[in-house]
């Protein structure tokens, strides 16, 4: 409160508009790749076979060996891109923090649950990427193998969760943000994304338990 | 029998060197019909003269009474105190240089709101004081009447998070404004011309969607479609602006 005034003189910036765009862009194909990851991965909940059978076709196609790196770009060509948003310095966060626990603002939350999860999500994420790129072909008693040890079982129980939030909240987000969803839908909307976001971790938890239980001698 | 409210308010003086920010606590018979300009006239009237707090019209229509009820923003005198909970908190907009206590100054950051987004008609046209008003079409005059209803309260950029984080950030309420002139027939600016103004981080770009401005605005403004609005029409004319270089 030591500015007069927060509206200081801007500057237009072409940069700027073709920046979010690319941020968005960046969101909604990651979306769209976590969809078609749980395709493969809920596949082992109806049958290891039908996983394999994914998982080859991605690796005889070259579809692993280069989408999957792409896909690294991707989601670190969107952290930076989205990381301009945030506040880096502590200043900044305890801003945030203390205007959320003001306003009791659902949206405001949920805002601070993406950031937040983002963090996670880039180290987490990280990770794992480069556990299952180094280590292909992907086969489903590789996966039983790793989660049976238990430090990959806990390691997904955070992982998944915060995935799907951050999923879900990005995918709201997108639609209120580009006009998609307009005021008279968007609670609807909201609910609708709610139930697709729990759906997609109790599926994902469901998966983990199969893996967890799967004999791998098969 | 009626309740006894307490109220806890926001004090500060930054004209006088002893004054530390603080709350101060004052306990009120609630009356019939009674709302927080109601409460807080008598608050100043019985208890503590030196209460700082502004109110004009007293019925949603100048704007002054903005403040943080019990964390969210809103007019004073448009919140009755039965809808509220016995104990009731009272701070100061943020964002606004603080006056005293729970004034506010929104008029400087309004004013310049104003020169930013050059709050006018823009037209070659000259005026003719001689000749008949030109005609508009009333579906576009109604959508202009909406979007100008706004009363410059504030409460929308309090609300903002990213206003808070980013002292640079326009608001909803100037995007609002731009947004306003934009389906004007009479102002002869083009979509560059607006994207020169709302067209980065400072403006449509830098908004993250937390949607707090549609919950709080209390003249209950579309700024939620607005916002989506101009984020497309911005981020068609980058577009454009690409390949025309
Ligand atoms: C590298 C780790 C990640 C970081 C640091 C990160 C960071 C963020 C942040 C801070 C936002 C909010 C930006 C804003 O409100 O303007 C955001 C939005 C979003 N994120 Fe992420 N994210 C990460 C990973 C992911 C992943 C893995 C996905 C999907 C699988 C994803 C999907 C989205 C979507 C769809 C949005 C909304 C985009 C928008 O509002 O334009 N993010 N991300
Ligand atoms: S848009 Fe609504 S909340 Fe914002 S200043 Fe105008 S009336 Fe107040
Ligand atoms: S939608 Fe945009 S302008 Fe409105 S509160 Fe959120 S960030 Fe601020
Ligand atoms: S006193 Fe004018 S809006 Fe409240």
């Amino acid at each position: 409160m030591s500015i007069d005034s927060g509206v200081l003189p801007g500057k237009s910036s072409r940069l700027d508009g073709l920046l979010d765009w690319m941020q968005m862009l960046s969101g909604a194909g990651l979306i769209l790749f976590m969809w078609a990851h749980m395709l493969l991965v809920a596949s082992v909940i109806v049958s290891p076979d039908w996983m394999n059978a994914i998982a080859h076709f991605f690796e005889a196609t070259g579809m692993a060996q280069v989408g999957g790196p792409l896909i690294f770009l991707l989601f670190l060509t969107h952290f930076f891109l989205a990381a301009r948003k945030l506040p880096f310095r502590l200043e900044g966060q305890k801003t945030i923090w203390s205007h959320a626990k003001m306003m009791r603002h659902g949206d405001t939350w949920l805002w601070i649950v993406q950031a937040v999860s983002a963090m996670i999500i880039l180290l987490m994420g990280s990770i794992h990427m480069w556990v299952v790129l180094t280590d292909l072909p992907i086969t489903a008693a590789k996966s039983a193998a790793r989660i049976q040890g238990g430090f990959w079982f806990v390691f997904y129980m955070i992982l998944l969760p915060l995935t799907e939030l951050h999923v879900g909240i990005g995918f709201y987000r997108i639609g209120v943000k580009w006009g998609f969803i307009t005021d008279d839908r968007r609670g609807m909307f909201k609910k609708r994304e709610n139930f697709l976001t729990l759906a997609f971790i109790v599926i994902g938890f469901a998966a983990l338990l199969r893996f967890m239980f799967l004999s791998i001698a098969q | 029998m009626s309740r006894l409210l307490k109220f806890n308010i926001f004090r500060y003086n930054p004209q006088d060197e002893a004054s530390v920010p603080h709350m101060d606590e004052f306990v009120l018979e609630e009356t019939d019909a009674m709302t927080l300009f109601i409460a807080l006239n008598r608050i100043r009237e019985e208890q503590d003269a030196s209460l700082q707090f502004d109110f004009c019209c007293r019925a949603g229509i100048c704007g002054a009474c903005g403040m943080v009820i019990n964390g969210r923003p809103g007019l004073a005198c448009h919140t009755k105190t039965r809808d509220l909970p016995g104990e009731i908190t009272l701070l100061p907009l943020p964002v606004f240089k603080l006056v005293g206590d729970l004034s506010v100054d929104t008029g400087t950051w309004f004013r310049e709101m104003y020169n930013k987004t050059e709050s006018w008609i823009h037209t070659n046209k000259v005026f003719d004081e001689n000749a008949l008003e030109e005609r508009m079409d009333n579906d576009v005059a109604e959508s202009i009447y909406e979007l100008d209803r706004c009363i410059e309260c504030g409460c929308c950029v309090s609300a903002c998070g990213t206003a808070r984080i980013r002292e640079d950030f326009m608001g909803a309420v100037a995007l609002n404004r731009i947004g306003r002139f934009l389906i004007d027939p009479r102002d002869q600016r083009t979509e560059r011309d607006y994207y020169e103004i709302i067209g980065n981080d400072m403006g449509i770009f830098g908004c993250m969607g937390l949607l707090a401005c549609e919950d709080v605005c209390p003249k209950h403004l579309p700024l939620q479609n607005q916002l989506g609005f101009l984020r497309r029409k911005m981020g068609i004319t980058a577009i454009k602006t690409l390949f025309k270089g």
